[in-house]
């Protein structure tokens, strides 16, 4: 909090122009999460560890009658496959994404890089994904862990 | 560390189950030849798609090492089956 203060007060003096001041602000913002985070936990949630996909379908295939899976996937595992997909020469994605596409799924696979990866696990501990299938006989559900 | 035991539990609904365990170190062991013989493909393979070779073995190696801790569950009227990778 002291620092903050300094800071205005230089802004305050003349010292540091308000651009400045910002700058500094900010840079003092992103240091205390990162300290407070080794200190406690109780400010922010614990990092997901796992994805779980759940699929439960009341269809009978043959004569085995409704069917269950349940998939826990590390999200280490996550992070290095997207390492791997990273490596994946530029033609080759450029015949992915255009795969994808006829199927419909305009996404592009060089948007997925690792540096972008910490935050996209982050924003998944919020995520859920619920799919009911119309007639209500497969549910499939996402969600971290 | 990569995975070293696996497991694989099957239950029959209508008689007894069992459970395999599955040592993957001997895997592992057993699969070394195999992936040393490999190894100068993928160098070619990674050269000529102008990828970096040992970024490419780096990030196999985490996928490997990653695997721990992975749950698949099948279920169904009949049986279920369960793999768990330690």
């Amino acid at each position: 909090m002291s620092d903050r203060m300094d800071i205005l007060q230089m802004l305050s003096e003349g010292k540091i122009t308000a651009d400045e001041a910002e700058r500094l602000i900010a840079a003092l913002e992103k240091e205390q999460p990162a300290s407070a985070g080794g200190n406690s936990e109780t400010g922010s949630k614990a990092k997901p560890k796992y994805l779980r996909v759940v699929v439960d379908s009341q269809h009978s295939y043959g004569n085995h009658g409704p069917t269950s899976v349940n998939i826990r996937v590390p999200m280490q595992l996550l992070r290095a496959g997207v390492k791997l997909a990273s490596l994946i020469p530029a033609q080759a994605r450029e015949q992915v994404n255009d795969a994808m596409r006829e199927k419909g799924v305009a996404f592009d696979l060089s948007q997925i890089k690792p540096e972008n990866l910490e935050e996209m696990i982050d924003q998944l501990n919020d995520l859920t994904i619920d799919v009911d299938e119309s007639r209500g006989q497969t549910k499939v559900k996402v969600f971290c862990e | 560390m990569i995975p070293l035991v696996a497991s694989v539990s099957v239950r029959n609904k209508k008689s007894r189950g069992f459970r395999l365990w599955i040592p993957l170190a001997l895997v592992w062991l057993l699969l070394l030849p195999v992936a040393l013989l490999l190894l100068p493909v993928v160098f070619v393979a990674c050269l000529v798609g102008r990828s970096d070779p040992f970024q490419a073995l780096s990030a196999l190696w985490q996928i490997l090492s990653a695997l721990k801790g992975s749950d698949i569950a099948f279920d169904d009227e009949r049986a279920s089956v369960l793999i768990h990778v330690f």
